[in-house]
């Protein structure tokens, strides 16, 4: 019997763009959790807001003639307000879809499989934050600007947006700071463990122990000037300043945004130690 | 062949009990959760320990609007504000929600129900080990925070002592209730931590700002009523709930508490008498 070469052929077929493996993880995530119900009727209660600023905004239109109703009209407070309630679904939403996002993987040893693919780990990751990202958009920043325009269409005229002009990119970027922090923090604690439960609790410790403490410090000293101390407060203190808003807390706004920008480097940092796919045991 | 004899009697739902109770309070104690909770109480002993230097090394003390503020009060803002908003419900989530979960997650649960004693003792043992566990570590916390921060401001510890025994009993109580709710949600829902959050910190301080009937449907209600020390106002949300401060009598409190209790764990205890866990391969 004739002996063939046993060589290896070479791939033939089309070679996938590097640096898009990222998008398979994420569209198969937010597959996932759109098919779930209950993940659904969170993401519909998350929108009960917009209608009843969208009702607000009808009435302010429409009804000028009853001096009452100019307490309705919308200022660049009300899209701050909003944006400000929409801070306990972003905390639902993050808690429901972020705490098992890599822990899960940690858990089933998935990690391994996911880096023996052409996927590199910054893609991994990348992959999973989109998923956070995604369906947080879908609760702050995709509201706010479909309010804008909402408004737009109840007045009939530009006027409000055209002297407030700034809500557009401000609403953008306060919406990624909150979606950015949100995402990091939890996907970084994702990683540190391998049960979701025990994930979902250290973050809601995250975020309002912090609170509590500030709060215990300001009913002590009576002020807020330790206010950097909470999560929440730092990102209200950039949203005031996003905003063109008094500031609520004694605390200049590079603080809180440093403190900000030092949780988000934090969790990168611990997401790079941690996201790994071979473990090297010394 | 002769059939194999009863050795002894199946043992009895307290007895029972008691083996979990051994079994798990030692698991409890010896965990990473142990990590978790550490932190947690350690973090308001550290406050009093910063407090206590900062009164001994200014001698005016805390001062509100020009008066000194005494310890007694500033342990009381503590109370309020990390134990009984913060501590005692995350800790009921957390543990309560786990008490079966965490068996039905390491497929151990097989191992449970497979001896001879009532499934529903499984869960009343794994309560009575979430209780003990959490009461031994929450009262030290609380009495350390208490001689730290009751004789500053020239408070004194002997004054204020009645009332920090108060704190203790209200805060087991606590325990207890948000534990027996939270390992109902555990043993009947599939993502019990999730309904456990939006209970405690969706559900429980907005409902509170309602005037009406709603904010019976909640622990906090009942457990205001328990605590002797006045509500402070750190945030507008505290001065709405000032506002709409009512508060049942103390007995009235004690006997729904006990009535939750009682309830949530009966329906834990038929919950997993009569489901079935599926065990994900």
């Amino acid at each position: 019997m004739p002996i063939h070469d046993q060589g290896y052929r070479r791939y033939g077929g089309h070679k996938a763009r590097t640096g898009t493996g990222w998008m398979v993880i994420a569209r198969a995530g937010i597959r996932t959790f759109i098919g779930k119900r209950a993940f659904l009727g969170l993401l519909m209660l998350a929108w009960a807001p917009f209608l009843v600023r969208a009702v607000q905004f009808y009435a302010a239109a429409n009804f000028t003639s009853i001096p009452q109703a100019s307490i309705l009209a919308p200022s660049a407070e009300t899209f701050r307000q909003f944006l400000e309630q929409q801070q306990t679904f972003v905390f639902f939403v993050t808690v429901y879809v972020g705490a098992g996002l890599i822990a899960n993987d940690r858990r089933a040893n998935a990690l391994q499989i996911y880096l023996s693919k052409p996927l590199t780990r910054a893609e991994y990751i990348l992959g999973k934050l989109a998923i956070l990202m995604t369906f947080l958009a879908l609760v702050t920043w995709l509201p706010a600007i479909l309010l804008l325009i909402v408004q737009i269409a109840f007045a009939g005229n530009f006027t409000f947006f055209k002297a407030n002009v700034f809500l557009f990119p401000a609403i953008t970027l306060f919406a990624f700071i909150q979606i950015a922090l949100a995402s990091a923090t939890m996907l970084a604690l994702s990683s540190l463990s391998k049960s979701s439960r025990y994930v979902a609790i250290l973050y809601a410790a995250v975020i309002f122990f912090t609170q509590a403490v500030y709060g215990v410090l300001y009913a002590v000293t009576r002020s807020t000037a330790l206010s950097w101390l909470s999560f929440s407060a730092n990102l209200a203190q950039v949203g005031d300043v996003i905003f063109r808003l008094p500031l609520k807390y004694d605390t200049p706004w590079p603080v809180s945004l440093l403190v900000i920008v030092g949780l988000v480097a934090g969790s990168a940092l611990i997401l790079e130690r941690r996201v790994r796919g071979i473990e090297v045991v010394s | 062949m002769s059939q194999p004899t009863r050795s002894a009697a199946t043992p009895g739902m307290l007895s029972s009990a008691m083996r979990i109770f051994d079994l798990s309070l030692g698991q409890m104690l010896w965990s990473r959760r142990s990590v978790f909770l550490g932190v947690l109480l350690g973090g308001p002993v550290a406050i009093a320990i910063v407090l206590r230097v900062f009164d001994t090394l200014h001698a005016a003390g805390f001062k509100v609007n020009g008066a000194v503020v005494g310890g007694s009060s500033i342990f009381g803002m503590m109370i309020w504000l990390l134990f009984i908003r913060f501590i005692v419900p995350v800790l009921g989530v957390f543990y309560g929600t786990s008490l079966i979960a965490d068996e039905v997650d390491d497929k151990t649960i097989t191992y449970l129900f497979t001896r001879p004693i009532p499934r529903s003792a499984v869960l009343v043992g794994k309560y009575l080990a979430y209780l003990a566990c959490t009461v031994l570590l929450v009262l030290p916390s609380v009495m350390l925070m208490f001689f730290l921060v009751a004789p500053t401001g020239g408070g004194s510890i002997g004054a204020a002592f009645p009332s920090l025994l108060a704190d203790l009993g209200m805060l087991a109580v606590g325990l207890a209730a948000y534990g027996a709710v939270f390992a109902l949600v555990g043993t009947r829902l599939k993502r019990p931590l999730v309904v456990g959050l939006v209970f405690a910190f969706g559900w429980e301080p907005a409902v509170l700002l309602f005037p009406g009937y709603l904010r019976r449907l909640t622990i906090a209600y009942y457990m205001q009523a328990l605590v002797t020390h006045e509500m402070p106002q750190d945030s507008a949300v505290s001065m709405l709930l000032q506002i709409f401060h009512e508060v049942p009598s103390l007995w009235t409190s004690l006997l729904c508490l006990a009535g939750i209790i009682a309830v949530s764990l009966w329906l834990a205890g038929r919950a997993v008498e009569q489901r079935e866990y599926v065990l994900e391969q």
